[in-house]
Order: structure tokens, then C-alpha cells, then sequence
């Protein structure tokens, strides 16, 4: 598609008044094309969930615009903006939030049936992307019998489970041990060459060294904005090779 | 000393933080306590009402009475004075049969009592307002003077003949009213009558001027108020008023007599109070539920610190023990207020009506298991788990459905949510159905009550003077309806928001997945409508049950289409109730619904 897929404007968010005021995200610009991985680091607290929770919208801005595949969603009632997150944004949080008493696939047919496909369409498209995530075998297991790192891989199939235009993913490997970590990355880095869009919130250099782009944020700003190119390698200082990843 | 004071402190900590659930165990125990006392007390009270009658009028032990009239009969009856078993009478005198008509065109079967104007010492009308007889003049009983809703100084017409009321009685010679005439004229069957006093020759006058039939009765004091039920056997068989067909009524024939306006309002509130309190457990049990992990947590500390299992249950238990003990001083209260008017429908019998020492008790005994049923689940989880367990009491993990998840696939979006809540807490959605069953069962029997035709208490039946024996049954059975509907109206409230709560997580994700907040708005309506269907389905049949099993005598069922309304409307009017709680829930904001579970 022509133009950005994420694109916000003067991007405002403030909690509280007066003394008590936080300037969540304070004036940020950004654009997000096709097939781009941005990753979007700083210390807890300086916003970086708000503004991923922002460009989903799953909150509104106290100021600015943002537009999803050049449709302006700010300003849109909470049922489009549902009806945009069908089939526009896919989510993946640091807490996984699967649905306990659904099974790994009911957990990823749970999105193609909200988009009103029918429930042999949802268990194909969930064959097909719990084996693209390396969890086939464990299709039928409630997320209490998998591990962290199996959960989020789950996470991150739902999330792909409409073709959205965009997954956003927030602190994806927060709660993960090393070696479950490495798994998520390898499936970020297949989206990322297979032309998914990413934006990714993280505090861990290497997820971040996965990424296109990176951006920083302090204090609800972009701070830095850094093309990982030749110049900028994407596996900055030995990480990449540690992920096995070329480049 | 310390412990009671933990006790206390933790309890009241608790009811501050959830005032709701305090709140709504006093209201619902209170309802269920008052409809208990009053319902138990009903007989107690009447008979105390009796007594105090009774004893105020010098009420005779027992009354007997011969369908003829006449010297001989007169004779009869008069002989009885001699027996050795009485100390005092009163008559033989006059009782006449006339109709009666008021100025507002009310008319009523009546029996006219000739006493003289000097009472004896047996059968002494209490005078409640005006005076006694007096030629010329007429005075009505007091609850037949309520229903045509005369008073001293109005004028009735008697048989054609038009009398001043000159005074209002209260007599325990007779049964309530509409029960004034003992037996019917000539001896036969009696009908719903009210009873009026004149002097003896107003009364001799107003028989042979119109040929009124007539009979005649005396009223006797015994030496043993006790043997009033075999007096007519020590008579013997071969004394003349065996000759002319004389009626014997003792003082506890007539005492029982007063409870036939109540035989229907015993069971009604009885039965009403332990729906109510089915009410109250459920919606407290869901409430409780709810607070599983926090009370599973707070008895892990306890034992940490070493409590021991006695001091655990103590405060697991206070907080809802206090609120029930409560509602139950607070029901007794209003029973003690509400009783005059619901044990004594008619004004024919003097005294206060309060609870009997036996329905306080039990009404008490109510309110305790309310309160412990709603909290033995939790309290019992809470203690068995092992000190380490509680202190990390994870949320309520529900089971795998993999049939009902299946089958949420192939309905719409807001039933599959629903389907899929509903199936998390089944418990929830069986007390969800019993709620919905006894909210319908008691509207059945409403519309039951209201379906069935009676006399009316004026002339030839008519209606122009109701039957209070029904009218009290409907008010009672409309008032025990309406505080169900109100309890279950709570309970919906409840089940939806701690249904919305428990799973607000679930929903967050879903709306991140493209729900919208409509759709998950329908889906907790739909998870409280599902188990609301089979609830009022059955809820019809249980009525019809309920109300055969305590009728007697023919029943008219309701028509078909008001039951089909009753349950249509019960249907609807949960729907809507769940919308309102399950549309804030669905307007929380995800980000910080999922940033507080991650918390």
C-alpha cells in the first residue's frame, strides 16, 4: 500500500491535572511504513505502552491524530474502533492474556470467529499458524500446560490471526527466560522478512536489534530515531550473531 | 480478649470495604426474617387476639343454639343453666335473620342479636364507640361496621325497617366476621353474615313484622372452660335440646373459626419466606464466591501468625453473622409493626399482635443460615488450604468445556461470549435458573390467586362487599411477589457485575480482538438470559405445583396467555436489567483493564 500504515500526529496523552499532571506521551510524530520493523525503547515509565495502547486504539489521545492505513482513528466511536482492530491491528502483550479454559488453537480461532468467519475457516487458519509458530504439536493444550515462551508464540499467532496490517507487540519477551526469548525473536525475524509490519515496544537490546528501525523515548518524547542500517547494524555488538541471524 | 477484639476489628474493616454485600445481606435477610415471623406467628397471634376478646367481652365457653323457636324451645335452652357443669348463662334469647342496607346501596345477609339493655355476666359486648342498645336503635359489630364502612350516627335499613347505628361492638360470642351467624336459619347451612345487637322487643318486633326466620340460643359459662368440646356429650342424650336440634359451639370451635380468614396467609408467608431466603443465599453466595481468593489469602496469614482454626472461622464468618443478625432484629421489627394488620384482616377482635417467642426464634435461626450457607463454601476452602497455597491464592481457574466451546463457535458473536461466560461458573448460572424459577413460580402463583372467582360478602355473594378472606390473600401474596421480584432484581444486578468483573480480563483481550463493546454487552446479558430460560420454563409447572398442593377445594387455572406474559415479561426485564451493569463493565477501558491484571 502507498503511504504509511501507522502515522500520528502531534501525539498527545496527559493523566491528571494540575500538580498531579503526567504527560504521558508528549508530542510525538511518527510514520510506520509497510513492512517495517520499529522498535520502541526507553526506561519504565517513559511511555512507550501508551503510545502502542495509543496507535491501537485502545486509548485516545488528549491531543494529535493517528491514522491507520489512512483512516484517522482518533476521532472514530469504539465499535469501528473494534471493527478496526479485526482486521487492521493484531496485539501481543507481555502478559500473553490467553484465555485459560481455551485451548491453544480456540485461543487463535477466538479472533477469525469475532470477525464472523466461519468455525471451520478459524480452525484452518489456526492449524496454520500454530505450525508457523513451531506449536502443531500442542494445539490442543490449555495455556496452563505451556510455557512462557509457548504461550507468547501462541500470542503472537492470534495476533496474526486476521492478516492484520499491523502487529503490535508490548514487551513481547518481558516475562521470558533466555532461551524462550530467542524463540519469540526468530518468529519476529521471519514476519519481518516474510513483510509484516512490527512495531515493537521493548526494553531488551536484543529484541530491539530485530528491528528496522529504532526509536527512543524518555519522558513521553522521541528522543532518537535510528535507521538500523549498514551503517547501524542490526545486531548490534555480537547479539546478532548470538540470535543466529544473518545480515 | 484479643481475639475478640481482632475479631471485631477485621469484621468491621471487611463491611467497610464491602458495603454493597453488607448492604444486600441486610436487606434480603431482613425481607426473609419479617415474612418468617409473621407467617409462623399467625396462628399464636390469633389465638391471643381471641383470647383477649374474650376475656374482655366475658366471652361464653360454649354457645348453644336451636334452629326453632318457641316457648318450648325456649324452655330447652334455659334448662341448660341447671346443669352441673354451668355457673353462669346468658338468655335464652332471640337471634333474627334479616338483610341489611347501608346508604351507599351495600347491602349484606345479617343476624340481629336481642339483648337487654343491661348486659349479664356472660356475653358482654365490648362497646368500641357509641353506646349499647337502646330502643329504636341498632349496633353493629365493629368488623362488620368496617367493611360497609358505617359509624355511629348513620342510619341502616334492617329488613326495610331504617335504624340509627348507636354504637360499634366487639364480641367473642361469635366468630369474625363474616362468620356472625353461627348456624343458618331454621338450622341450615349458614352464610356469610354480619351480626348487629337491638334490645328484645326491637327485635321480637322486627321478626313478627316481617316474618323473619328466627332462632334461638343461649350462652353458657362452665366450671371447666377446658371441657367446652365434650360439654355437649355430658349433656346426654336424652335432654330436650337434644329434641330440637340444637347446635353446640365451644369457645375453641369458634377461636378456630377465626383462622379460616387466614388458612391461605399462614402458607403464603411461611412458603414466601423460604423463597426469600433461597433469594438471599444465592445472590450472598455469588457475592461470596467472588471473594474466595481474598478470604483464602487472609486465613493463609492468619495461620501464619497462628490462629488457629476457631479464631479463622471467627472472622471469616463475623462479617456476614453481624449483617444477618441484623436484618433479623430489623425484620423482627417490622414484622412486629406490619402484624396487626396482616393477622387481623377484620376489625372484629381487640389487643396487639406481636411475633410469638417461637417465630423470633426461628426467624433468627433463618437469618443464620442464610448468613452461614452463603459463606460455609468459601470458609471451609479457605481453612483446608495449606498455609503456603492460601498466602498465593491464584484467581478462580475454570475448567475446560470443550463440547460448550465447540458449540459457542457456530452462534453469533454476543452468544458466543455468553455462552462461553456462562460456562466458566456454572454454579452461577444453576443459582442464576433457581432465581429466575422462584421469581416465576411466585408470579404463577399470584396470577393463580387472582384467577380464582369467590362470593363476595353482600347479599347473594355479591362483591360489592369483597371476600377479605381472598383480598388479604392477594395484598399478601402481590407483597410477598413483589419483595421476590425486588430480591431477584438484586441478584440479577449482582450475577451480572460479578460476572462483568471476574471476567473483564477476558473481555479486554476480546475487544483488543475486535469485539465491540456491544458485542460484549449482549454477551453478559446473554450469559445471565441463557440459564434465565430453563429457570422461568420450569418456573410455570412449579407454580401450578406449588399452589394445588396448598388449594383447597377447585382450582381455576390462569389463563394460558398471562402465564406466557408472566414469563415472557420476567424474560424481558432480565434482559434488561443485565444491560445496564454488563454496559458499564464493557466501557472500561481495555489499556488499563490488561495494566491492571499485568499488576
Amino acid at each position: 500500500m502507498r503511504g504509511p500504515v501507522l502515522r500520528a500526529r502531534g501525539l498527545v496523552k496527559h493523566h491528571g491535572r494540575g500538580q498531579s499532571l503526567v504527560r504521558a506521551v508528549d508530542e510525538v510524530d511518527l510514520e510506520v511504513h509497510a513492512g517495517q520493523t520499529l522498535a520502541v525503547m526507553g526506561p519504565s515509565g517513559c511511555g512507550k505502552s501508551t503510545l502502542l495502547h495509543l496507535l491501537g486504539g485502545l486509548e485516545r489521545p488528549t491531543a494529535g491524530e493517528v491514522w491507520v492505513a489512512g483512516r484517522r482513528i482518533d476521532t472514530l466511536s469504539e465499535r469501528a474502533l473494534a471493527r478496526l482492530r479485526r482486521r487492521s491491528v493484531g496485539f501481543v502483550f507481555q502478559a500473553f492474556h490467553l484465555v485459560e479454559e481455551l485451548s491453544a488453537a480456540e485461543n487463535v480461532e477466538l479472533p477469525v470467529l469475532l470477525a464472523g468467519r466461519s468455525p471451520r475457516e478459524a480452525r484452518r487458519r489456526a492449524s496454520l499458524l500454530l505450525d508457523r509458530v513451531g506449536l502443531a504439536d500442542r494445539a490442543r493444550h490449555l495455556p496452563s500446560r505451556l510455557s512462557g515462551g509457548q504461550r507468547q508464540r501462541v500470542a503472537i499467532a492470534r495476533a496474526l490471526a486476521n492478516e492484520p496490517l499491523v502487529v503490535l507487540a508490548d514487551e513481547p519477551t518481558g516475562n521470558l527466560d533466555t532461551a524462550a526469548t530467542l524463540d519469540v525473536l526468530r518468529i519476529f525475524e521471519d514476519l519481518r522478512a516474510a513483510g509484516q509490519t512490527l512495531v515493537i515496544v521493548t526494553h531488551d537490546e536484543r529484541v530491539a536489534a530485530t528491528a528496522d528501525r529504532l526509536v527512543s523515548m524518555r519522558d513521553g518524547m522521541f528522543v532518537d530515531d535510528t535507521r538500523l542500517t549498514a551503517a547501524h547494524p542490526r545486531g548490534l555488538g555480537g547479539l546478532g550473531g548470538m540470535l543466529g541471524l544473518g545480515g | 480478649m484479643g481475639s475478640v477484639v481482632l475479631v471485631v476489628r477485621l469484621a468491621l474493616a471487611d463491611v467497610r470495604r464491602h458495603r454493597a454485600q453488607a448492604a444486600m445481606l441486610l436487606l434480603t435477610v431482613t425481607v426473609a426474617t419479617a415474612t418468617m415471623a409473621m407467617g409462623l406467628s399467625l396462628h399464636g397471634v390469633s389465638d391471643a387476639l381471641y383470647e383477649r376478646t374474650r376475656a374482655a367481652t366475658a366471652g361464653p365457653d360454649v354457645v348453644v343454639l336451636s334452629g326453632e323457636s318457641g316457648p318450648d324451645v325456649t324452655a330447652a335452652l334455659a334448662s341448660l343453666a341447671g346443669h352441673p357443669g354451668v355457673v353462669a348463662h346468658h338468655g335464652p334469647y332471640r337471634i333474627v335473620y334479616a338483610d341489611l342496607a347501608t346508604r351507599d346501596a351495600l347491602s349484606s345477609p345479617v343476624v340481629v342479636h336481642g339483648f337487654a339493655e343491661t348486659p349479664g355476666p356472660v356475653n358482654r359486648p365490648l362497646v368500641t364507640s357509641g353506646r349499647w342498645v337502646r330502643p329504636g336503635g341498632a349496633v353493629l359489630e365493629r368488623g362488620f361496621a368496617v367493611a360497609l364502612g358505617v359509624g355511629v350516627g348513620d342510619r341502616v335499613t334492617i329488613a326495610g325497617r331504617s335504624y340509627p347505628v348507636v354504637g360499634i361492638a366487639v364480641t367473642a360470642a361469635t366468630s369474625i366476621y363474616p362468620w356472625g351467624a353461627q348456624i343458618g336459619p331454621y338450622g341450615g347451612p349458614s352464610d356469610y353474615t354480619g351480626l348487629a345487637w337491638m334490645t328484645r322487643s326491637d327485635a321480637r318486633e322486627l321478626a313478627a313484622a316481617r316474618r323473619l326466620p328466627v332462632t334461638t340460643a343461649v350462652d353458657l359459662r362452665l366450671r371447666d372452660p377446658a371441657a367446652a368440646e365434650s360439654f355437649r356429650t355430658t349433656v346426654g342424650d336424652d335432654h330436650r335440646v337434644r329434641a330440637f336440634g340444637s347446635t353446640f359451639r365451644s369457645w375453641t370451635f369458634t377461636a378456630r373459626q377465626d383462622m379460616v380468614i387466614l388458612r391461605n396467609a399462614q402458607p403464603i408467608l411461611v412458603i414466601g419466606s423460604w423463597l426469600l431466603g433461597f433469594l438471599a443465599v444465592t445472590g450472598v453466595v455469588t457475592l461470596a464466591a467472588g471473594r474466595v481468593a481474598e478470604q483464602t489469602r487472609r486465613a493463609g496469614l492468619l495461620k501464619a501468625v497462628g490462629a488457629g482454626p476457631g479464631l479463622i472461622a471467627a472472622v471469616l464468618l463475623t462479617e456476614y453473622l453481624a449483617a444477618a443478625l441484623a436484618g433479623d432484629a430489623l425484620g423482627l421489627m417490622i414484622a412486629r409493626l406490619a402484624m396487626p394488620a396482616v393477622a387481623a384482616p377484620t376489625a372484629s377482635r381487640i389487643g396487639d399482635a406481636e411475633p410469638t417467642a417461637a417465630a423470633v426464634a426461628a426467624a433468627t435461626v433463618l437469618a443464620v443460615a442464610v448468613a452461614v450457607l452463603s459463606t460455609l463454601g468459601p470458609t471451609l476452602r479457605a481453612m483446608r488450604t495449606a498455609t503456603v497455597t492460601a498466602l498465593a491464592a491464584p484467581a478462580y481457574q475454570p475448567r475446560r468445556r470443550p463440547r460448550l466451546t465447540a458449540l459457542s463457535a457456530l452462534l453469533p458473536t454476543p452468544l458466543l461470549l455468553g455462552l462461553r461466560l456462562t460456562a466458566r461458573r456454572p454454579g452461577r448460572a444453576v443459582l442464576q435458573a433457581c432465581s429466575t424459577a422462584t421469581t416465576v413460580v411466585a408470579i404463577i402463583v399470584l396470577l393463580t390467586v387472582h384467577a380464582q372467582r369467590e362470593r363476595g360478602y353482600g347479599l347473594d355473594g355479591s362483591t360489592a362487599l369483597p371476600n377479605l378472606r381472598g383480598l388479604h390473600d392477594r395484598r399478601l401474596m402481590l407483597a410477598i411477589t413483589v419483595l421476590l421480584i425486588a430480591l431477584a432484581v438484586v441478584n440479577t444486578l449482582v450475577f451480572t457485575w460479578t460476572t462483568a468483573m471476574e471476567a473483564r480480563a477476558n473481555m479486554a483481550v476480546a475487544r483488543t480482538l475486535g469485539a465491540t463493546p456491544g458485542q460484549i454487552t449482549a454477551g453478559l446479558s446473554a450469559a445471565q438470559l441463557l440459564p434465565s430460560l430453563p429457570g422461568a420454563a420450569v418456573g410455570v409447572p412449579l407454580g401450578v405445583l406449588v399452589y394445588l398442593f396448598f388449594r383447597v377445594g377447585d382450582t381455576v387455572p390462569p389463563r394460558p396467555s398471562w402465564m406466557l406474559g408472566a414469563v415472557l415479561a420476567t424474560l424481558l426485564g432480565t434482559a434488561a436489567l443485565t444491560a445496564l451493569p454488563a454496559r458499564l463493565a464493557a466501557r472500561r477501558s481495555v489499556a488499563r483493564t490488561l495494566s491492571a491484571e499485568t499488576a
